[in-house]
């Protein structure tokens, strides 16, 4: 059995458990405010021990969603299970879970450590790591100063802290990353992978997959309180269609290139200087090959011809663009 | 409950906590001591209102008179304080953050408002101490005759004083703690605590005199007093207990209810 060891301190979690239950499991999960509906029939599972990326444009359900898993809101309808234990009952696993929810919210008039000793004591959580939390958060030098005069960034560390309270086994994090400036957010997406080391599950919202591409191995999109996709972010991925993007020397020949590829039976894509010929299972070396020998001997020269693929973005944005025209 | 009354002393146990308290209570005791003894008279005279006589202040209870007579004053400063700290709760997003770690909500509260009341009750003992002192220390000057403070039943004075004091100060904070979780919001909260236990009741007790027997912010004021030709001690805490029982209980139901979205 091993121990993990994080920068800041040994927070002493078991890693080496074996994960035996989803983290989370939802099953038909439903918010309505009156006629207004934020989360429709959400079924999503989320493995143990992943960093899961959970993604929407605003609006799309993502904040509703974790305040449902905190208990702080009740669903309408739809059942599901945290850490093994009934949705229904947040006290049973709430000691096993630390969230950042819809902003950092302190005590202005406090320090950031007597924030901390605060929270560690209505959760019943040791207070002698308090200071290694705020070490590891990069606040130590911070940490008797009042929250009122932390910056934003500042903030926004003392609610990872806060979260991290009694080593949580799931990691609830809402768009950690908003508002933080380039800095901020880079030192804020090496703090998510390293928090996501070892069992622990963590989950992360954003409403910019870009934020979360390099740190999550799952994702769930949902758009309009719907899911979109769910699954190993390797999946998703695979699923952006590679494209050999050709062009003509000479603008004017972009339609009659067109006809030769399509004739030749290319699924072809039309652009304003370029056309997009569809890969799918063909080897792509080949398949240039192919088009470059019809483009000579249809008298056409190539200015370009290279493989393009889609970015998880531009495939994130299709879909959701496809769940809104829906 | 337990946890949360434990991290609630944790936020009031500070060194600027402790000074404000300190400062406020000096404050209070030389003001209300001063003003006490500096206005009595030698008989009662008609229009000296709440003022008592040196007489009065002879007897056993008269050093804790200027206790009395000042907390009766600060009842709507409790009732600020309260609204400010409950309703400061929302919209900070501390309920949120504490909901988290303690998702028992009515126990989230409990803990809460006992570890206040705990807090509150130290300040009122602090306060009956020093203006205590301070009226034995004005008393000479005013003529006023000391010696039977010092007995049993002085002592049993100063404690009726205090429990009547006690449970004015309880009755406030909860229905501030109630209509701050009502309204969660500041300004909103602040402005129908006021303007109902102020202008509302008084002025409906102008134009209706039973009302002194019946409006929970005029029973206060009969009960810090020590009961009125409208509302005896026992009527007042009787009523006061029920409304405040209504409000906390109703308090407590709808806190647990309600989705916390801010």
């Amino acid at each position: 059995m091993t121990t993990s060891t994080m920068p800041g301190g040994d927070l002493g979690y078991d890693r080496a458990t074996p994960a035996r239950a989803p983290a989370l499991s939802l099953r038909g999960l439903t918010k309505r405010y009156g006629d207004r509906v934020a989360v429709d029939d959400l079924t999503i599972d989320v493995p143990a021990g992943v960093v899961a990326g959970f993604v929407g444009p605003n609006g799309a359900g993502k904040t509703t969603t974790m305040a449902m898993l905190l208990g702080l809101v009740t669903p309408t309808r739809g059942d599901g299970t945290v850490l093994g234990e009934p949705l229904s009952d947040p006290a049973a696993y709430l000691g096993g879970v630390g969230a950042l929810i819809e902003g950092p919210a302190f005590y202005p008039a406090l320090s950031g450590a007597r924030n901390l000793a605060v929270l560690a004591t209505a959760g019943g959580h040791d207070l002698t790591q308090v200071p290694r939390l705020l070490d590891l958060v990069g606040l130590g030098g911070r940490a008797d100063d009042r929250v009122r005069r932390y910056s934003f960034g500042m903030k926004q560390r003392l609610g990872i802290a806060a979260a991290l309270l009694g080593d949580p086994r799931l990691l609830i994090l809402d768009e950690p990353i908003n508002g933080l400036d380039p800095a901020g957010v880079h030192e804020m997406r090496g703090l998510i992978g390293r928090l996501a080391s070892g069992e622990r599950t963590v989950l992360v919202s954003s409403h910019v997959l870009a934020e979360l591409e390099q740190v999550c191995d799952w994702l769930i999109v949902i758009d309009g309180g719907r899911v979109i996709f769910q699954g190993p972010a390797a999946e998703l991925l695979n699923r952006t269609g590679a494209t050999l993007v050709v062009a003509p020397e000479h603008p004017g020949d972009l339609e009659r290139l067109r006809g030769l590829l399509a004739t030749a039976g290319h699924d072809v894509e039309v652009g304003e200087t370029q056309l997009h010929v569809e890969i799918g299972d063909a080897d792509p070396r080949s398949l240039a090959a192919t088009i470059n020998r019809a483009a000579g001997d249809g008298g056409i020269v190539l200015a370009e011809l290279h493989v393009a693929r889609t970015s998880l973005e531009d495939r994130y944005l299709t879909m959701v663009k496809e769940g809104g025209d829906r | 409950m337990i946890r949360m009354f434990q991290a609630e002393l944790l936020k009031l146990r500070r060194r600027r906590v402790a000074i404000g308290v300190a400062v406020a209570a000096l404050a209070f005791a030389a003001v209300a001591s001063t003003a006490i003894f500096l206005s009595a008279s030698p008989t009662a005279a008609p229009g000296d209102g709440r003022a008592p006589t040196v007489g009065q202040l002879s007897a056993a209870g008269g050093a804790t008179d200027a206790f009395s007579l000042g907390v009766s004053f600060a009842g709507i400063l409790v009732l600020v304080l309260f609204i400010a700290n409950f309703a400061g709760e929302f919209t900070q997003g501390t309920f949120r953050t504490l909901l988290m770690r303690e998702p028992r909500r009515v126990g989230l509260l409990a803990g809460k408002m006992a570890a206040l009341l705990v807090f509150a009750a130290g300040v009122l003992l602090v306060a009956e101490i020093l203006s205590g002192a301070a009226s034995a220390l004005i008393a000479p000057s005013q003529d006023v005759a000391t010696s039977s403070w010092f007995g049993l039943d002085g002592l049993g004075a100063a404690a009726t004083d205090y429990v009547r004091a006690l449970a004015g100060i309880t009755a406030w904070a909860l229905l501030g703690a109630a209509l701050a979780i009502f309204v969660r919001s500041i300004p909103v909260a602040l402005g129908i605590g006021i303007v109902w236990s102020g202008p509302l009741e008084h002025l409906t007790q102008d134009a209706w005199g039973a009302a002194s027997g019946w409006f929970p912010g005029l029973l206060l004021e009969a009960l810090a007093a020590g009961g009125t030709d409208d509302a005896s001690v026992g009527r007042a805490l009787t009523l006061v207990g029920l409304y405040v029982a209504i409000a906390a209980g109703a308090a407590a139901l709808v806190f647990a209810r309600r989705d916390i979205t801010a």
